[in-house]
């Protein structure tokens, strides 16, 4: 072993993260594996996320008031934390959103140009 | 906080919670339990760091870490308490020097002045090319400078130019003038008399500098009028020492000069005036003046008129120069403004002085200087010592943190395991780095501040050391915000410099090797790092080599220096010669009752037993003073820019006699040259090779003034003296009898021959002159000889701090060579053995050390010489009879550095001779 790491993961940007986890809790409150899950399976397992980055992203989240947590019983009738969003949290994700359909329509805007004059 | 760690006790649970039920979808999906957790584990990552992580997002985690480090740094220092205690104490050793050097120049050459908002103050000087034209300038008193190209600068202005910026300005929210720097008072209180350094100042100096009195007032624009009842402020120093602190102090009376002042008020204790270095003890107004010190006033002789002309008033005069002019702006001015307004000020007030036929460049042109840190004077006479001296100092702190790097990169070796073990469980390379610098800034920081302590006691000493040649040297060294900001800056600096190496090799490891015990392995790894380990340190120790050698040889330049100027030969006879000055004019003597005085003080003097001798003289030899006269020799032409006068001396009859100064031709000043006899002079050999052509110099007349003033006669020519001081060569003298100038010989000095310690006789003396006079005190008193080894301060001081610092330097070098060839020894111990098995004598192992040893001698020298040629030249000014490259002291140096090459090596020689072959070759 060297003092270099190796990622197996695609790595998501940090901002990206937060903004699933947002869209995640608009369907309702969950706890962190079953967000996960959430994430795998709505992006038909695309997104690998590495399960342990989720929790820095939740801890972020409620630091800045955009979700907030509540303990409870999960399925197997352990304790666990169950997020969900805030007022705050809710606007945050419409603009979140917006900036991120920006980003993506110009991104690929340039990587398939509109053509020009008559199709051929 | 609370937050914080609420949220991380959840954390874990969270993660677990995580992590089972990931491992019951996985069972779910048909995976047996132990695959399924291996899986679920694989999948959530690396716990730790999703914990550090998150801790990360609360904040503080830099704080945490560092205070960790620090802990960790503490207990590590602890644990090796011989290499903490060394470097620790080498490391103050270098920053408690560079400290008190710095001091000295925050003093000198950084500080403010202790007003209000010093940095709207301006001081007001002006340039020319040569002296201005007399019709212009006809005396000036106070600093001027004049550099080779001719240039010259003073801060001397007359009153009437003082009075028109003063009225007319556009630029000062409030300007002063002042008087007087140097003046020495006599200051009578409660009948005893006393010196006291004192100013003459306007009204308006003390609201100008934004001063608070800390008892009554200080002086008002109303008392610097003629009219107004002479009142004086003292300072805090001189109310404590004279006036043993007395808050009644105000209102009393004292005599300044003979004349009456009222004690008004009393300045703040750290105020001291303008001048860096010089403390202030009176102010008096300026307008006091023609009372005070009346020999200022210039009187104007005609020639072939009664020389007791009526004197013209000093604040009338337009060619008498006097006075300084300090200003504070208006906040919305600037200096350039200040300057331009100010100049034509000035073009116009001397506008009606300037005649057709002077040169335009020699038209004094107005100039404005930043006045925040006082007076130009002490920062030009110290600022060059100090920063040769600062260069010194930095170069033994660059010596002493290498040694400290090398002990450190030895260090790093015996840690090595410890490291790798670190860095095998998941440290990241970072943070190790930074753990292992913290250590490095730890002793760094104890190193500086157990430095600062030194730096009090060694910033005392030096102010001490700088003092001695002239009075005491008031400077305000106690460490302030930049002192200390400086000390933590190089304590930093010194701690990344020695510890950023040895950091970053030591965690730049192969783990494997280093784990693995066997030492056959190791050695085929370590034996390629190792020649790169020791090619560093021998850099190193040869860059500490050439370091000690520029000091060493500076020194011995310096040693040199003073060895010559104390053997040089004066001209005259310095032993047993007791002088001191008295100024009778302070007690209100003047004219024939001064001439009396001084005479019935020579008769009572030379009837003193152990006395030989006595005479007086205007200047004394080698006091760091006198004065310069023009002079029109007729049939002598000028070089271009050369200023045509020679030094001058008043003296008495008997002065060459007490002196020791042989006559060489016609005869000396006698009785009979008095004021109303025929004018002569006796001139000095230098003279008479400068000025007179080939012929009988007895006879030849020329006159004094660059105005045909009236003429006068040489009867004797003297052997060549030093005058001013023992560097400069003998000038060309002129020696006018004292009586036939009687205006300007108020203070005389006088040279009292003795048959025995001239020291013994001063309490005789002392008593004589109350006798004569109790209102007069004697000042300047001190024995000829001491007064040359004071004029000698500067020289001694270099020589001694220069030959302490190369001491230390070559000290710190023999170290550090000394740990070099030590540790080579140690790590070659199987080498030697091998080449002791296979033959080699143990004469032939010592040689190969010493070889190697000379190797890295060898290339300090060779730079190190090549680094003192070039720096000796910066210092050629202050030598003395020596040449910068002298070869002498080059070579003395290199034998110096070759012994303490040898004692550095003889232990790892001898450790290397005794080595046992069988015991080697099983070594590990």
């Amino acid at each position: 072993m060297s003092t270099k790491e190796q990622k197996e993961h695609i790595e998501l940007l940090q901002g990206t993260l937060d903004l699933l986890i947002l869209r995640t809790l608009l369907l309702g409150r969950a706890h962190g594996h079953a967000i996960a899950k959430a994430i795998e399976f709505n992006s038909d397992d695309v997104l690998q996320v590495e399960e342990g980055s989720l929790y820095p992203a939740l801890h972020r989240l409620i630091k800045r008031g955009w979700i907030s947590f509540e303990e409870g019983p999960s399925e197997n009738n352990r304790r666990a934390k169950f997020y969900r969003l805030t007022a705050k949290g809710r606007r945050q994700l419409a603009v979140e959103t917006s900036k991120w359909d920006k980003l993506a329509g110009a991104i690929a805007q340039i990587l398939r140009p509109a053509k020009q004059e008559g199709e051929s | 906080m609370r937050r914080r760690e609420r949220m991380m006790e959840d954390l874990d649970r969270d993660i677990r919670e995580h992590i089972a039920m990931e491992t019951q979808d996985n069972i779910e999906r048909g995976m047996s339990p132990e695959e399924a957790r291996y899986a679920a584990v694989r999948k959530f990552g690396n716990v730790t760091r999703v914990k550090e992580e998150t801790r990360e997002v609360w904040g503080f985690v830099w704080l945490e870490q560092f205070s960790q480090d620090l802990r960790f740094g503490l207990r590590m220092l602890r644990k090796s308490p011989g290499f903490t205690a060394v470097a620790v104490l080498t490391l103050a050793l270098g920053i408690g020097a560079n400290t008190a050097i710095f001091s000295v120049i925050n003093a000198v050459l950084l500080k403010m002045l202790p007003v209000q908002n010093p940095h709207q103050l301006v001081l007001l000087d002006w340039a020319s090319h040569g002296w201005p034209g007399a019709s212009v300038l006809n005396g000036l008193s106070g600093t001027w400078h004049q550099d080779k190209s001719g240039q010259m600068t003073s801060t001397s202005f007359s009153y009437p130019i003082y009075e028109q910026i003063r009225t007319r300005n556009q630029a000062f929210s409030s300007v002063a003038a002042l008087a007087g720097n140097g003046s020495q008072l006599n200051v009578g209180y409660k009948g005893q008399p006393g010196r006291a350094d004192g100013e003459l100042v306007s009204g308006m100096f003390f609201s100008t500098l934004g001063v608070e009195p800390i008892l009554g007032r200080l002086l008002i624009a109303d008392d610097d009028r003629n009219e107004a009842s002479p009142v004086a402020v003292i300072s805090y120093g001189y109310w404590q020492r004279r006036f043993g602190g007395d808050p009644g102090v105000v209102g009393r009376t004292i005599t300044v000069n003979s004349i009456l002042f009222t004690v008004v008020g009393v300045s703040p204790p750290e105020f001291y005036g303008i001048q860096p270095g010089r403390s202030v003890e009176v102010w008096l107004p300026l307008h006091t003046q023609p009372q005070v010190e009346p020999r200022w006033s210039p009187s104007s002789p005609e020639p072939g008129k009664n020389t007791e002309a009526l004197p013209t008033s000093l604040f009338e005069a337009r060619d008498h120069w006097w006075v300084l002019i300090i200003g504070r702006l208006r906040p919305d001015a600037s200096e350039q403004q200040a300057e331009a307004g100010l100049e034509v000020i000035l073009q116009q007030a001397i506008a009606v002085d300037v005649k057709p036929s002077s040169k335009p460049e020699a038209i004094p042109h107005l100039n404005v200087e930043s006045g925040s840190k006082g007076l130009d004077n002490s920062r030009r006479e110290f600022s060059k010592p100090l920063f040769i001296l600062m260069a010194v100092v930095g170069m033994v702190l660059l010596i002493a943190s290498i040694n400290i790097a090398n002990l450190m990169l030895a260090r790093g070796t015996t840690r090595q395991k410890e490291i790798a073990v670190r860095l095998a469980v998941g440290a990241g390379r970072t943070r190790l780095v930074r753990q292992l610098l913290t250590e490095s800034a730890l002793l760094a920081g104890l190193g500086g501040a157990v430095g600062l302590a030194l730096a009090f006691w060694g910033t005392d000493f030096l102010v001490a050391l700088m003092a001695s040649g002239r009075g005491p040297l008031n400077l305000n060294v106690s460490p302030d915000p930049r002192v200390l900001g400086f000390t933590a800056v190089i304590s930093l600096l010194a701690g990344i410099l020695f510890g950023l190496s040895p950091a970053l090799r030591s965690t730049r490891l192969e783990l494997t090797p280093n784990l693995k015990e066997s030492a056959g392995e190791q050695l085929a790894v370590t034996n390629a790092k190792r020649g790169v380990r020791l090619r560093l340190r021998g850099a190193l120790v040869v860059t500490q080599m050439s370091l000690s050698l520029v000091i060493l040889v500076g020194a011995g330049l310096f040693v040199r220096t003073l060895r010559n100027l104390q053997n040089v030969n004066a001209g005259f006879n310095e032993q047993d010669l007791l002088l001191f000055g008295i100024d009778p004019t302070q007690a209100g003597y003047k004219g024939e009752r001064l001439a009396e005085f001084y005479q019935e003080l020579t008769r009572r003097l030379e009837a003193l037993p152990g006395v030989r001798t006595v005479s007086l003289s205007h200047s004394t030899l080698i006091g760091g003073g006198g004065n310069f006269q023009r002079i029109r020799v007729q049939g002598y032409k000028p070089k271009s820019g050369e200023e045509v006068g020679a030094a001058i001396n008043w003296i008495g009859p008997k002065f060459f006699e007490t002196l020791g100064i042989p006559l060489v031709l016609g005869r000396t000043i006698a009785d009979g040259d008095a004021e109303r006899a025929p004018k002569v002079v006796v001139v000095n050999e230098q003279f008479v090779r400068q000025f007179l052509d080939d012929g009988q110099p007895i006879g030849r007349r020329f006159s004094l003034g660059e105005t045909s003033g009236e003429e006068t006669e040489i009867v004797g020519i003297v052997r060549d003296t030093k005058y001013f001081d023992l560097r400069q060569e003998a000038p060309a003298t002129i020696y006018v009898p004292w009586l036939q100038q009687l205006d300007l010989n108020g203070a005389m000095h006088f040279e009292v021959r003795t048959a025995d310690d001239p020291m013994k006789l001063v309490s005789a003396v002392r008593r004589v002159a109350q006798d004569m006079d109790a209102n007069l005190a004697l000042y300047d008193v001190k024995s000829q000889v001491a007064q040359i080894n004071e004029s000698l301060f500067q020289a001694r001081l270099f020589a001694q701090l220069t030959s302490f610092f190369g001491a230390l330097a070559a000290l710190l070098a023999c170290v550090g060579l000394y740990g070099v060839m030590a540790f080579a020894v140690s790590r070659r111990t199987r080498e030697i053995g091998v080449r002791m098995a296979l033959g080699a004598s143990r004469a032939e192992i010592v040689e190969m050390i010493l070889r190697e040893t000379f190797v890295l001698l060898g290339l300090g020298i060779v730079i190190g010489i090549l680094a003192a040629l070039g720096a000796a030249r910066l210092i050629s000014s202050l030598l003395y009879g020596i040449a910068p490259n002298d070869p002498y002291t080059c070579v003395a140096v290199c034998a110096v550095l070759a012994g303490v090459a040898l004692v550095a090596c003889y232990i790892p020689a001898r450790r290397a001779m005794r080595v046992d072959p069988m015991v080697a070759l099983r070594y590990e």
